[in-house]
């Protein structure tokens, strides 16, 4: 594989060797392509419940839980499976903030929760309905003459990240500086890359904190700092973690998910208008395309000896959270590698924004983007497909998604002498 | 019929509340703001698809045994 750190961790003492799968999963899937989700709902007949992998990407070895039910269990347990300081960044730079809440346990995460909490409820989705309808229209009426597009250029970077800067309060013109930090930080592979946007980023974060001190706004920053935890105010430290769990949480999941949702529609055309047909199932389709294609991969550190399943867990020991085997198993899902609409899965639970108090605070605003992204692609395009000559790339490294993925359809006969003569007189 | 809430289980999907908004509302942090309640007559279905969406499984229907389903 491509990958420059690729070496396995010798497996430990405790673990059975009957029980080692010898492969990197994000590698694999990686490696299958467009055939990645069915390569993963088939690990479902090929490995014990619970597998020990050597290595992932540059992380070190871990057990792969493969059964929702026991992830489920695993989510569920903060005690003995803790979110502690699984990411590098502050490491990186030499700090000690903490991304809050996501990586506290309780008791004391539920203090950071609860300031975020009241910001992402539906009520609060559903009264940026408009402004994320006008934002889609408007990426939309760029490309729509067009005929083809990159559509991560085009769209699924543009989208999430105007979204996010306009409900943090924050420059809409830094868009592009978001979206190249957003790519280098979470894709890239270079430890010196990913050290030198997570200190561009926190700069900025920092400034922006220290600006906001000195007159405070109605964004997100200012509300941090008229905010108390056990009834004092945060400390700097404590703003600059969150922001940036919020930047780093925000913008890449929901461009990841798009790139999947529209690569899946661009190969599928008889679901594509199945939905046109019946744009009311779009909500269960956004459902289903969440548990088809689930990107988010975490982990967890086991906190104390513990008999999981038909496994002894050891203190120390990294336990990986795959939402996409959850998603795919098959005691939960009949023919889980099928993308069916009609599931019903608007009401049958998936694992895609994770379980437990850490469920994805984002989760009502991606359900929202996601489904008026998709609403409005279906309304105003004609059929879209994989746009001649090009080949979309699935990527498995870090937070899953689609790269190359170019777009094409057909211009009515009018719009394409519209757009031609706009050429011609340009 | 009744519904009984595990109240502190909820962590705010809300996905009952998208299927039955009426019957199960949320508080200002997007929670489940009931622990229970008797179901309307005619809402029986209506409580049992939202129950079963709880991705947590902290909503359990009493006396199912009498209702179609």
């Amino acid at each position: 594989m491509n990958h420059p750190d690729e070496a396995s961790t010798p497996v430990p003492a405790h673990i059975p060797m009957h029980l080692v799968r010898d492969f990197d999963l994000w590698a694999e899937l990686t490696a299958q392509g467009e055939n990645a989700y069915a390569w993963a709902a088939a690990l479902h007949q090929t490995t014990p419940p619970i597998f020990w992998i050597p290595r992932l990407g540059f992380l070190p070895g871990t057990w792969v839980p493969r059964r929702a039910e026991d992830l489920r269990r695993i989510l569920q347990d903060p005690q003995t499976f803790s979110s502690v300081g699984l990411t590098p960044y502050a490491m990186l730079l030499g700090e000690s903030w903490r991304l809050a809440p996501l990586e506290i346990d309780p008791p004391e995460h539920g203090k950071y929760r609860a300031l975020l909490n009241p910001l992402f409820t539906p009520k609060k989705v559903e009264a940026l309905e408009q402004d994320i309808r006008l934002l889609a229209n408007q990426l939309i009426d760029e490309v729509i003459t067009q005929g083809r597009c990159d559509f991560n250029e085009a769209f699924a970077k543009p989208f999430p990240t105007l979204i996010f800067l306009t409900l943090m309060g924050w420059p809409l013109e830094d868009r592009p500086l978001f979206q190249h930090w957003t790519q280098t930080l979470i894709k890239s592979f270079d430890l010196q890359t990913v050290t030198d946007n997570a200190r561009a980023i926190t700069s900025w974060i920092r400034n922006h904190i220290a600006e906001r001190r000195a007159n405070p706004g109605d964004d997100f920053t200012s509300y941090l700092l008229n905010s108390e935890i056990d009834g004092r105010p945060l400390t700097d430290d404590e703003m600059l973690g969150i922001n940036f769990l919020i930047f780093i949480a925000g913008l890449d999941t929901v461009t990841s998910c798009l790139g999947l949702f529209f690569r899946h529609l661009a190969r599928n055309p008889e679901q594509q208008a199945q939905l046109r047909a019946n744009p009311e199932l779009i909500g269960d389709a956004v459902e289903e395309l969440l548990r088809s294609y689930s990107i988010v991969n975490m982990r967890r550190t086991v906190t104390c000896d513990v008999q999981f399943g038909d496994v002894m867990m050891k203190k120390g020991d990294m336990v990986l959270i795959s939402t996409e085997l959850a998603n795919l198993d098959p005691e939960v899902f009949d023919a889980p590698a099928k993308v069916d609409f009609q599931r019903s899965a608007g009401a049958s639970p998936h694992m895609a924004f994770s379980y437990g108090v850490h469920r994805c605070v984002g989760s009502h605003l991606a359900r929202r983007e996601l489904r008026i992204a998709m609403e409005l692609w279906l309304q105003r395009l004609p059929a879209f497909r994989i746009a001649d000559n090009s080949t979309p790339r699935f990527n498995a490294f870090g937070v899953f998604g689609m790269e190359d993925l170019h777009l094409q359809w057909d211009l009515p006969a009018a719009t394409a002498e519209t757009s031609n003569k706009q050429a011609a007189s340009a | 019929m009744k519904v009984l809430i595990n109240k502190p289980g909820c962590v705010g999907h809300a996905r009952c509340s998208n299927v039955a908004p009426a019957l199960y509302p949320l508080d200002d942090n997007g929670y489940i703001a009931s622990s229970g309640f008797n179901v309307p007559a005619g809402q029986e279905n209506l409580a049992l698809r939202g129950a079963r969406a709880c991705p947590e499984r902290v909503i359990q229907i009493r006396d199912t045994s009498t209702e179609p389903r």
